[in-house]
């Protein structure tokens, strides 16, 4: 039976009380990410960019997608998503992603979600996501 | 002044990617999250592309004449999905360039976009699991726009 949800309805938040610097370092790894912003705070020092390490990019998705399915039911019901990504995310930081339904489509059986994640209070990432109902 | 617009069309080597379940063990531990040993998490769809599509991030940087310490940052990504992710399974990729762009800004100043579409098939299979689409932003200080 498909599940019911209405305009407006909210997500529960998703919230990474502070964002721990070390497992960038397994991330850089696995991405095989050259980058010296996420795991060498003189590079970000170099950068203008502070004194913390910024996390990956596919770090904040995933946490992003984790509300997203979280709220959907699984991760088999996530149909689609469009992340911008709007600032950075540091180490220290509180992550913080928000949502709600925009739009309902019982016939397609799928609904739209608007997003939003902040880390430090700064704006971290904006976008859409779209679930199955079933 | 640099221009990029040629990579439009560039194709990259492609090919297939078995997505390691300590590697889907791995990002889902360094997210803070709870891995799930029978489906991989969502985020890996990412990992899956850019492996598959047989680049590495150093490639990508090669290829806009950029270094990895030049300040490079995501601009925009998304995926259609329409399938999960094993652990343990092989995909098949195939990926390229769809536009290279000029742009300045007030806050990033002069910088190249630089857009990639992969899309992922698990081997033998001919529908795709996912498409993505990833926007990358290459600072081009002292540069004119």
């Amino acid at each position: 039976m498909a599940r019911k949800l209405e305009v407006g309805q909210a997500l529960d938040p998703f919230v990474i009380d502070s964002v721990d610097p070390e497992p960038m370092k397994v991330m850089a790894a696995i991405l095989d990410d050259p980058n010296p912003i996420h795991f060498d705070v003189e590079a970000t020092k170099a950068l203008g960019m502070g004194d913390h390490p910024v996390n990956q990019g596919p770090t904040n998705v995933t946490w992003l997608l984790e509300s997203v399915q979280r709220f959907a039911g699984g991760p088999d019901k996530v149909r689609a998503f469009s992340v911008r990504f709007l600032g950075n995310v540091f180490g220290g930081d509180r992550f913080e992603v928000t949502g709600e339904v925009t739009a309902v489509d019982d016939a397609a059986g799928e609904a739209e979600l608007a997003l939003s994640a902040t880390s430090g209070g700064r704006p971290a990432l904006g976008g859409t996501a779209r679930i199955a109902l079933d | 002044m640099s221009d990029y617009s040629h990579l439009r069309g560039h194709r990259f080597p492609g090919g297939t990617y078995t997505l390691p379940a300590h590697i889907c063990w791995l990002w889902t531990d360094a997210a803070k999250l709870t891995p799930d040993p029978r489906i991989a998490h969502p985020g890996l769809i990412y990992l899956v592309a850019i492996r598959g599509a047989g680049v590495s991030i150093q490639d990508i940087f090669d290829l806009m004449d950029a270094t990895a310490d030049s300040g490079v940052v995501f601009g925009e990504y998304k995926a259609d999905i329409h399938g999960t992710l094993r652990p343990d399974a092989t995909y098949e990729c195939e990926g390229e360039v769809i536009s290279v762009e000029r742009k300045s800004g007030r806050r990033a100043g002069v910088f190249d976009k630089l857009s990639f579409q992969v899309t992922i098939r698990e081997q033998g299979g001919s529908d795709p699991v996912a498409v993505t689409t990833n926007d990358w932003i290459f600072p081009r200080k002292g540069e004119e726009a």
